[in-house]
């Protein structure tokens, strides 16, 4: 009984966050602040399901689930490469470079401007 | 009849021997010509110790089983028929062998010529060697096809080729006839062997099919034999080499029509229509020819006409269908063939001495080249009929059937048409003498003329003695025209022959034929103007205007249907489908379902919905064509999903990596083509095409729902039951696709391939045309981050590597007992190097690959077919897998299958054929501008220079 508790609040608490990021989806206003809302979802929503899960394989089933686990080191790697794709498009089409502030270094933003050539100094 | 294996060998041994001119031709032409020899010499050898036997009646056969569903069996026969025609390609053959060695020049490739010459030999003597008539059909087809080669040889010449192509259309178009007479024939007497056939002429004569049956196989024997009005391909075939026309012309293609009506005498002759049909034509293209070929100044046009007459007068000896008459036939083909070889191959050393044969242009070459002259006069009066000389012989027992017929209750027309025929040949045979070798030397010949080398005129020098001792003795000839005949008609008979047959109506039709034809020679000069004048139908042109009108009927309905327009073709396809599905509904009905509805949970509503959407989204989007692609995307997600919710891991696997493999090289083709899909089509055809839309999508809905209501068997029950049993896994997915239709897997992996090389080929096409021109101008560099290659990505695209590879090759391991296989282990295994490519960039990822992608098809496919020839040398049938428990001490027992090898192949050919996919996008970004990177990523810290807090560089410094 109370494990069936624990584990609802974890699934709910999920749901909360995924419905949280969808609204978030909807609400916000331009690209950059979007980009905050499915993150949400992804970690807190998703980890609370995965979470939840765990619990219910550990103390019903008996035995301790590693997939989760997995789950979540595949969202740890991917979510940040997908967020960052997306800013950089977003700033590539509807930004300029005067907008940004000075990157504060000799070269300039990486979309912007070309890689510096290293390959003299070798 | 007696059973004897040497038969498929003697047919056999052309072909195998065709294999050896192309390579021995590098160690000389004499060489080569040896070894084209050699081949038909042991045909030959073979041939003649079966000879007695067959003489004294014996018929051999040998029967194989090929495809015995069809009725097709590799059955041989030899009998006296068989065995005189077999012994005149071959003997003929050999004869061709040496004059070739000779006639053709340095430049000519006698490899390849040798090499189709026996080609063509082995279909002949296929044809006289079959029992089954399949098999007889597929030999007569390779005749045309080989003799194609043959007339073409001189391809640099338009005349060569156009009359290769004319020889093949007409032999092709009566080929095909001919397949439905046999198959009409095979169909009444209820086998396909010949033996049989010739056992039920009565049975055949009797059935109502028995017309259209004879005509469809008088249509490819009259075609193949030149019987008017087909005729005119056999002088435009004049444009190959002179061995390939004295070959083809005397003793083997042309004869093939003969030797099949001869060969069907017993089943098919003595009715008034095999009469009025074959007698008839044979007469008018006997007396055509002749007259025709008076009028031709090409000695080899001239020849060309006079076998077209001579055809016609054996198809006619054929159609009277008296046993006399068959003799005769028999006789004359063996006489024809004597003669005529010998009188092409002198015509050829005119050619090749003089550097022309046109008639007009020689002359008084009796005194420049007097052993051919001999030869060619000796042969040409044979061709007359003069006595002394065999043709003389077999034309008056020609002479003697024709009186004795009756056409159309009218006894004179026959013998009197015979007998215009005769004149005309004697005209034109003794033109081809004194208008070539008689008169006075001319000073004006392209080239000096002079007598070949022995070599050249060996081989109608050897003819011409038969023809003497023929003429003279015609007697000793009487065994194997017995022989034959007996055979032709089914029961034995004895000729004699004889030189001397008295004072009948023959001897006097013979001595008009002759003293008309002097004075038709002496008249010749007014009567080849008033030829000329005269308007004649040009077959060559009647034949190319129909060739054309074909092309434009054919290119008119082919605009309507096949317009290039992909939307068009699938306009017609589904509407197709739905009406056909429509027909066989309301034809038949519908069964009341038998199964009860199954509870539909919302779950499965909502992803339903989300599919419904995301399809009418694609629609509705498709014009953007990047959101198109997404909506696309979504619904090959829920497909995926609702294979796991219907318990399918193996479909789910597969789905989600094919979408994602998908979706990737779309992404990547899509950038090289226009954002939007602009409006093409007017608002009338797109309501159409929405029609047929809707139609087709509710017609397979309809179809599916009423599949799942009802109860029906399908193999799934067999597959289930025996994948442990027979294919050795508990994963019946993979085992249907490794082992139970494993035939189907090769073919589609294959196909596969093919589609991965031919995307790499069109990507050749393409970049070197118009659309190449557009990409190099496209201005690649406006508007893209100057960051292609984030660090980010970079390095977790290197961490996901081996792991993705791990999970690949676990996939690929447990495939056959657990969901996985090769399919989608090269599935994922593409993805994860897809991911590579992306991250680091092609050039730079592609160099740490050691592999070209064409040779992983290659090798895929060899591994998967060897794997199922394996199956052949354990004695069972291609592609069954074997399979083992193999107990290593340290692991646990596994099991070994072939089956796993066999998904080896598979696995690389999908790896191969993805990547070389993705190679190909790559060269098209490149070509259009892009730059290759030879890092792998734009920016990497660990190479720079480190910078402090203010940007202060240190090393910059000293600059």
């Amino acid at each position: 009984m109370i494990q069936d508790i624990i584990i609802s609040v974890f699934i709910v608490l999920g749901g909360v966050f995924g419905l949280v990021g969808s609204f978030g989806l909807v609400k916000l206003q331009d690209a950059m602040q979007r980009l905050h809302a499915p993150t949400k979802a992804t970690t807190l929503g998703l980890g609370g399901v995965l979470i939840g899960s765990m619990i219910y394989f550990a103390l019903v089933d008996g035995h301790f689930s590693f997939h989760e686990l997995l789950i979540t080191l595949f969202l740890f790697i991917t979510a940040p490469i997908t967020a960052h794709f997306m800013a950089q498009t977003y700033l590539r089409m509807h930004r300029d470079e005067a907008d940004l502030p000075p990157s504060g270094r000799p070269v300039g933003w990486s979309i912007y401007q070309d890689p510096p050539d290293f390959s003299a100094d070798d | 009849m007696s059973e004897i294996s040497l038969l498929p060998i003697i047919a056999i041994l052309p072909f195998v021997g065709a294999l050896m001119p192309g390579i021995v031709i590098r160690a000389g032409r004499n060489a080569c010509a040896a070894f084209t020899a050699a081949p038909t010499l042991l045909a030959l050898v073979m041939l003649g110790t079966l000879a007695p036997s067959v003489y004294d009646g014996t018929v051999y056969t040998t029967h194989f089983s090929w495809i015995p569903q069809l009725g097709l069996e590799a059955s041989f026969f030899l009998d006296g028929l068989g065995l005189m025609f077999a012994c005149m390609i071959l003997g003929v053959g050999l004869l061709i062998t040496l004059y070739a060695r000779f006639y053709l020049s340095g430049d000519d490739p006698m490899g390849q010529f040798y090499t189709y010459l026996l080609l063509f030999q082995g279909a002949m003597l296929g044809i006289t060697l079959s029992d089954n008539i399949l098999l007889l059909l597929v030999f007569w087809e390779l005749t045309s096809l080989s003799s194609f080669l043959l007339i073409g040889y001189w391809k640099h010449l338009p005349e060569g080729r156009q009359g290769a192509r004319m020889a093949l259309t007409v032999t092709g178009a009566g080929g095909l006839a001919m397949i439905g007479g046999m198959l009409i024939l095979g169909d009444i007497v209820g086998s396909y062997n010949l033996t049989d056939i010739l056992a039920a002429g009565d049975q055949i004569k009797a059935s109502e099919w028995y017309l259209p049956a004879l005509i469809l196989i008088l249509l490819g024997a009259f075609t193949k034999s030149a019987q008017f009005p087909f005729h005119f391909w056999l002088p435009h075939a004049m444009a190959a080499p002179t061995p390939v026309s004295a070959y083809l012309h005397s003793a083997t293609m042309v004869k093939a029509g003969v030797f099949l009506m001869a060969r069907m005498w017993p089943a098919l002759a003595g009715t008034s229509e095999w009469f009025y049909i074959v007698a008839t034509i044979g007469l008018i293209t006997m007396v055509l020819g002749a007259v025709i070929a008076l009028f031709k100044d090409d000695l080899k046009a001239l020849l060309a006409f006079s076998t077209v007459s001579h055809l016609g007068l054996l198809t006619m000896l054929l159609g009277f269908g008296t046993k006399a008459a068959a003799v005769a036939a028999v006789f004359h083909i063996l006489n024809h063939l004597t003669f005529k070889a010998a009188l092409f191959m002198s015509a050829g050393i005119v050619d090749h001495e003089a550097k022309t044969r046109d008639i007009k242009q020689l002359g008084g070459l009796r005194k420049l080249m007097p052993i051919t002259a001999t030869i060619a006069t000796i042969t040409a009066l044979s061709m007359a009929g003069i006595p002394l000389f065999n043709g003389f012989v077999s034309k008056e027992m020609m002479l003697e059937e024709a009186t004795h017929t009756v056409w159309w209750e009218n006894p004179w027309i026959v013998p009197a048409l015979a007998t215009l025929g005769a004149v005309f040949s004697v005209a034109y045979s003794l033109r081809f003498i004194f208008h070539t070798f008689d008169g006075p030397v001319r000073d004006d010949y392209p080239a000096k003329p002079h007598d070949p080398p022995f070599g050249m005129y060996a081989s109608p020098a050897f003819l011409a003695i038969f023809v003497v001792i023929l003429g003279l003795f015609p007697g000793i000839a009487d065994g194997i025209v017995g022989m034959a005949a007996s055979a032709v008609i089914g029961e034995t008979v004895h000729p004699h022959l004889a030189l001397w047959h008295g004072f009948k109506p023959a001897l006097y039709m013979s001595i008009v034929a002759i003293v008309v034809g002097i004075v038709l020679l002496l008249l010749h000069r007014p009567l080849d103007a008033a030829w000329l004048a005269a308007p004649r139908p040009e077959a060559k042109r009647l034949f190319d205007d129909l060739i054309r009108g074909v092309v434009g009927l054919t290119r008119r309905v082919n605009d309507v249907l096949h317009n290039g327009a992909l939307s068009r073709y699938l306009a017609i396809f589904c509407a197709s489908t739905v009406a056909i599905g429509y027909l066989a509904y309301s034809g038949g009905g519908l069964l009341p379902a038998t199964r009860e509805m199954l509870p539909t949970p919302p779950l499965a509503i909502v992803a339903w919905a989300l599919m419904v959407l995301a399809t009418i989204l694609v629609v509705v989007l498709h014009r953007t064509r990047f959101a198109a692609l997404i909506a696309i995307s979504v619904i090959g997600l829920v497909i995926s999903i609702g294979f796991v919710y219907l318990s399918a891991p193996d479909l789910a696997l597969t789905q989600i990596s094919v979408e994602t493999v998908t979706i990737m090289l779309l992404l990547l083709a899509l950038h090289f083509l226009p954002k939007e899909t602009p409006v093409e089509s007017s608002i009338g055809k797109r309501r159409l095409d929405g029609l047929i839309a809707i139609g087709s999508g509710l017609g397979i809905g309809a179809l599916a729902y009423a599949f799942m209501m009802r109860d029906f068997s399908s193999i799934s029950g067999y597959h289930l039951a025996n994948s442990y049993e027979g294919g050795g896994g508990t994963n019946v997915v993979n085992v249907i696709l490794v082992d139970f239709r494993g035939y189907d897997t090769y073919g589609e992996i294959i196909v596969l391939g093919i589609a991965g090389l031919a995307i790499y080929a069109l990507m050749e096409t393409l970049l070197s045309g118009p659309a190449g021109a557009r990409l190099r101008n496209s201005g690649y560099n406006n508007d893209r981050s100057h960051d292609r290659h984030p660090l980010m990505m970079v390095i977790a695209a290197r961490l996901m590597l081996p792991i993705a590879g791990v999970v690949g090759i676990y996939i690929f391991l447990r495939g056959h007992n657990e969901p996985g296989g090769g399919f989608v282990a090269g599935l994922v295994i593409s993805i994860a190097l897809l991911i590579q490519y992306m991250a680091s960039g092609f050039a730079w990822t592609t160099r740490r690959q050691r592999m070209e992608y064409h040779g992983l098809i290659g090798f895929g496919v060899v591994i998967a077919g060897l794997t199922g020839l394996g199956a052949i040398l354990a004695g069972t049938p291609f592609l069954t897998s074997w399979f083992t428990y193999i107990h290593l001490p340290p692991i646990e027992e596994f099991e070994f299958a072939t089956a796993a090898l066999f998904d080896l192949g598979v696995f690389l050919c999908v790896l191969g054929a993805v990547m070389l996919m993705l190679y190909s996008l790559s060269r098209l970004a490149r070509h259009s501008g892009e730059t290759v990177n030879t890092e792998p990523m734009d920016y990497d810290p660990s190479k720079a220079p480190t910078f402090f807090e203010d940007g202060y560089r240190t090393e910059e410094e000293g600059r």
